[in-house]
């Protein structure tokens, strides 16, 4: 009796500490504050496969405890067949949970998409290829990195500019910096956007395109996330350099975040539930977003 | 230790030196334009410089790209213009034009199937966004056709037939990106007008026999260029309708034959003029436009080649083949086999190619993937000559190799 006691105890234990359980979950750093700004990231997700439903799966059961209200779609939100049951396979099916619980989906395009799914209701795109749109104090800009033509580019720069919120935040799918082997950082589009968001004091800019999470030091002022591995995954694909905060490359993975006040919480979940980075980010003061580099988030890589 | 003018290190020998180096570097040059290479040589250093430092690549293009995209390649499209020009003219190419009828018929066929092709293909490689490549699927590069096409049929039938095919396919190309593609907003009716003035104006100089083209570039060519930037067409095609106004020689000395330096005619003197100035702008032209980042590159890339390599000559098969129902004629000595090589040589889309690349897309992974398909078009030359070596054809057939 007592050694079936003893085994018990070990199994609670292995089950308490082990990543990925409800347990961990629970224990999630993301203060979780009322009236803050909650949503979640996925980048590179609609494959329609097995991995992604996973991922579907540990986003449902995180907004139980973390009620976020929006996902930021980083593009390639539709690989091969775009027709209307290839919506429901890779888009209604994985996420009915947190569309039935009127979780807002804004997406941006990647270069898998088509371009007519802007006209796709629950991608919430009203026709634009880049729109704006604000949640409390953040104002969030979804851009079409896949043609970044001059009227976008004045576009992004106009709107910038009129944005009074405390927060700036931008989503597209290249990354203006990425350390992963298989595409990298996007540079023409880096000469063509960073002066733009620096200029503005754009706070964090979340990207996909390339299937791993990584964090980057902050670069210019600006906090930088690669996220594309919401259904997506090229294991092993990353060689961290001297810019890379935190990465993970060996499972599926997405992100939540939360902004209150002048503090932006942020987690990185993988696939089994486990949390491969978490930190929190404070808002860079404008002279600071335009110059002298901000600190690195507070937190850690788990 | 000075030497005998007083002058510290310059031996005889260094003078030697400075002397051959100062001679050597014009021939080159010249060598170089003549013998088309500096497209090439913009292309490769573009290859090399954004892989090795995309940052300072970019920077450099991007501050370039107006002048030389909308600006500097005018002055090509123009010496292609007149070279089009003179081909209609006794002796030319395209003299009679019921001769054009079989080419043009066919560039139909050899523009819709590799159209068609490079769709279905990166649709199937999951990249729907290029699908949009389908324009850079007209493209042909007249110089560089013309080029390969003298090496391996010499002087055939098939070379004049070639560049009929290639201008066809390339008007075809130009139209469709200027209905699909304006290249932004538009003000539509200013520059129409604007366009009028400049063919006005042209048409007034043309009668009143001016003989310099210097007015018909900057009055008549700068009014074109204004007219069709309001208009949303390409500004690199300003000098495409007004070069026709320029008077001319009475026959043509042949296609891409220089001017004779003594020529008189306001056409060969834009020629002798502006040859070399428009060779230095497609060497800016391949570096501004063809810095395709390894990494940027994804199975679509593919797309763009294979179509062209497989869709030219079964296009221009099936071009071919309803020219010839409809009652128009092949050359003499261009069969099936000849046209499978000029299938190939057509397939390469080098210069307009590129540069219907930069016109339909802005700096990015889509143009950067159409780019690089661009240049992987160029394994039209090698299939040609391996397959002109095989089939016995031009130069390789055993008749010439006898004579």
């Amino acid at each position: 009796m007592r050694t079936v006691g003893r085994a018990l105890v070990c199994v609670l234990f292995v089950v308490a500490t082990a990543p990925g359980t409800l347990l961990g979950q629970a224990q999630r750093a993301l203060p979780n504050r009322p009236g803050s700004v909650k949503f979640a990231a996925i980048g590179d997700n609609g494959t329609g496969e097995h991995p992604q439903y996973e991922i579907a799966d540990q986003m449902s059961g995180l907004h139980k405890v973390f009620p976020f209200d929006l996902v930021i779609m980083l593009g390639d939100n539709m690989y091969g067949g775009q027709q209307p049951a290839d919506f429901v396979k890779k888009f209604e099916m994985p996420y009915a949970a947190l569309l039935s619980a009127g979780v807002k989906f804004q997406a941006s395009l990647g270069n898998h998409d088509r371009d007519e799914n802007v006209l796709y209701k629950p991608f919430n795109m009203n026709g634009q290829r880049y729109y704006s749109y604000t949640r409390n104090n953040v104002r969030f800009f979804a851009l079409d990195s896949t043609r970044m033509d001059d009227k976008q580019v004045a576009w992004i720069d106009t709107s910038l500019a009129r944005a009074t919120e405390d927060w700036k935040i931008c989503y597209f799918h290249h990354p203006l910096y990425s350390n992963a082997d298989r595409h990298g950082a996007s540079v023409d589009l880096r000469v063509r956007l960073e002066p733009i968001f620096v200029k503005h004091g754009v706070n964090v800019v979340f990207s996909g395109h390339d299937h791993v999470y990584e964090r980057l030091k902050p670069q210019k002022g600006i906090y930088y996330f690669v996220s594309g591995a919401a259904g997506q995954l090229r294991r092993g694909n990353m060689s961290p350099a001297e810019q890379t905060a935190a990465y993970f490359d060996q499972d599926q993975s997405f992100m939540v975040v939360e902004i209150a006040g002048s503090e932006m919480y942020f987690e990185a979940v993988s696939r089994t539930g486990r949390i491969v980075d978490a930190g929190t980010i404070t808002r860079q003061a404008k002279a600071a977003a335009a110059g002298s580099p901000p600190p690195e988030p507070a937190g850690s890589r788990r | 230790m000075p030497d005998k003018d007083g002058q510290v290190g310059t031996s005889p020998k260094r003078r030697g030196l400075r002397h051959h180096a100062r001679s050597t570097l014009p021939r080159l040059l010249r060598f170089a334009i003549e013998q088309l290479l500096l497209l090439p040589l913009g292309v490769i250093i573009a290859l090399a410089w954004v892989n090795a430092a995309p940052e300072s690549y970019y920077r450099f293009t991007f501050s370039i790209a107006f002048l030389v995209n909308d600006v500097g390649i005018a002055f090509f499209f123009a010496l292609i213009t007149k070279e089009v020009v003179e081909a209609t003219i006794p002796n030319g190419v395209l003299h009679p034009l019921r001769r054009a009828l079989l080419p043009v018929v066919a560039s139909l066929g050899a523009t819709a199937v590799p159209a068609l092709l490079h769709v279905r293909i990166v649709e199937s490689l999951d990249e729907p966004m290029l699908t949009i490549g389908w324009r850079v699927a007209l493209a042909t590069d007249l110089a560089i056709g013309f080029f390969f096409a003298r090496i391996i049929f010499g002087r055939h039938p098939a070379v004049p037939f070639l560049l009929l095919l290639g201008i066809a396919c390339n008007a075809l190309g130009f139209v469709m990106v200027a209905l699909f593609d304006p290249a932004h907003d538009i003000r539509l009716v200013n520059g129409v007008l604007m366009l009028v003035a400049a063919l006005a104006i042209a048409a007034v100089l043309r009668r009143q026999r001016v003989r310099s083209f210097w007015p018909y570039v900057l009055i008549a060519g700068v009014a074109s260029w204004v007219g069709m930037y309001w208009s949303g067409v390409h500004p690199a095609l300003a000098l495409v309708p007004i070069i026709p106004f320029l008077p001319h020689a009475a026959r043509d000395p042949g296609f891409f034959v220089d001017a004779r330096p003594g020529a008189r005619d306001a056409l060969s003197q834009f020629e002798l003029w502006w040859r070399y100035p428009a060779q230095v702008a497609l060497f800016f032209f391949g570096l501004v436009n063809a810095g395709v980042p390894m990494g940027a590159l994804e199975p679509g890339t593919w797309g763009l080649p294979l179509a062209l390599l497989v869709g030219r000559p079964l296009g221009l098969f099936a071009g071919a083949g309803l020219g010839l129902a409809l009652g128009f004629h092949l050359p003499h000595r261009v069969g099936w086999r000849e046209l499978t090589i000029i299938g190939f040589v057509a397939a390469m889309g080098l210069s307009v190619g590129l540069f219907f690349a930069a016109a339909i897309l802005p700096p990015g992974q889509l143009r950067s993937e159409l780019s690089m398909g661009v240049l992987l078009s160029l394994a039209g030359a090698p299939l040609a000559l391996i397959g002109a070596w095989l089939m016995g054809i031009g130069r390789f057939s055993s008749e010439r190799q006898q004579r």
